[in-house]
């Protein structure tokens, strides 16, 4: 059975996913859900490169301290710090979400965005005085 | 126009594991950051990581920690998949994908972890 289609119901083109997704009107809960995702597909991309780069382990304490000593550059710290941005946003919002699902967060959900990005920022901070004050 | 497509699973085991695997995971990445940012001496050498493997209880927590990201994970890229009407062959090949890459990186870790032997240090 064909069903009616009112023409005047736009409907998903999922062709032009990219362009619908962005002509949408973006609140907080939007932009929440847009990082969460790009968050969450960063980390499992790096949970690879994680798993990849602890590998030498296999060979032993030679073959492991030569890869680590890739990593204990300054330039790779900048990058292992804005990780943590990453884990933290994924983990805050995450938390935010588990609150919405379970704790009648619908009814406060804007004012758990807020604390997300006050408490990221703050950890984000603490985390870059911890690590470089192990190098300079 | 948006009806209920011919499928038993409403995802209701997929959305409770991932709440749960995911506070799971909050707690591991503490535990994960302060081990291995507080002092990284600490953490990072070999000989930190081999005094670490002498004990099977910490193995155990890091497979537990690799088992739940790489579950975690692969399910939120199928969750994001699932977000569009796929074909049922694009589904499956995508669902195969997943599971093939995830369980030769899970089998990998593994492999890591017990690599590393009990008693004396590799050279």
């Amino acid at each position: 059975m064909a069903e009616k289609i009112n023409p005047k119901i736009k409907t998903f083109d999922q062709k032009e996913w990219v362009k619908t997704n962005l002509s949408y009107k973006k609140d907080s809960g939007s932009w929440a859900w847009i990082l969460h995702r790009i968050s969450g597909v960063a980390l499992i991309a790096y949970l690879f490169l994680h798993i990849w780069s602890i590998s030498p382990l296999v060979q032993g304490k030679a073959a492991f301290e030569q890869k680590m000593a890739t990593y204990s550059s300054t330039l790779f710290s900048f990058v292992e710090w804005f990780l943590f941005a990453f884990v933290l946003f994924h983990a805050l919002n995450g938390v935010r979400i588990i609150i919405v699902d379970w704790a009648d967060g619908a009814k406060y959900h804007k004012q758990l965005y807020l604390y997300t990005w006050v408490i990221g920022i703050l950890l984000f901070l603490a985390m870059g005085l911890i690590m470089f004050s192990h190098i300079f | 126009m948006f009806k209920y497509k011919s499928s038993k699973d409403t995802g209701a085991k997929s959305w409770i594991y991932q709440r749960i695997s995911g506070i799971a995971l909050v707690v591991f990445a503490i535990g994960h950051y302060i081990l291995m940012h507080f002092q990284p001496e600490a953490g990072k050498t070999y000989e930190a990581v081999f005094a670490r493997m002498q004990f099977s209880w910490y193995r155990i927590i890091d497979l537990t920690f690799v088992t739940l990201a790489l579950y975690h994970g692969l399910n939120g890229i199928w969750g994001i998949f699932r977000d569009y009407d796929l074909k049922s062959g694009t589904k499956i090949t995508i669902i195969s994908a997943l599971l093939i890459f995830g369980l030769a990186f899970l089998f990998w870790a593994y492999y890591i972890v017990f690599s590393i032997p009990y008693g004396k240090p590799m050279p």
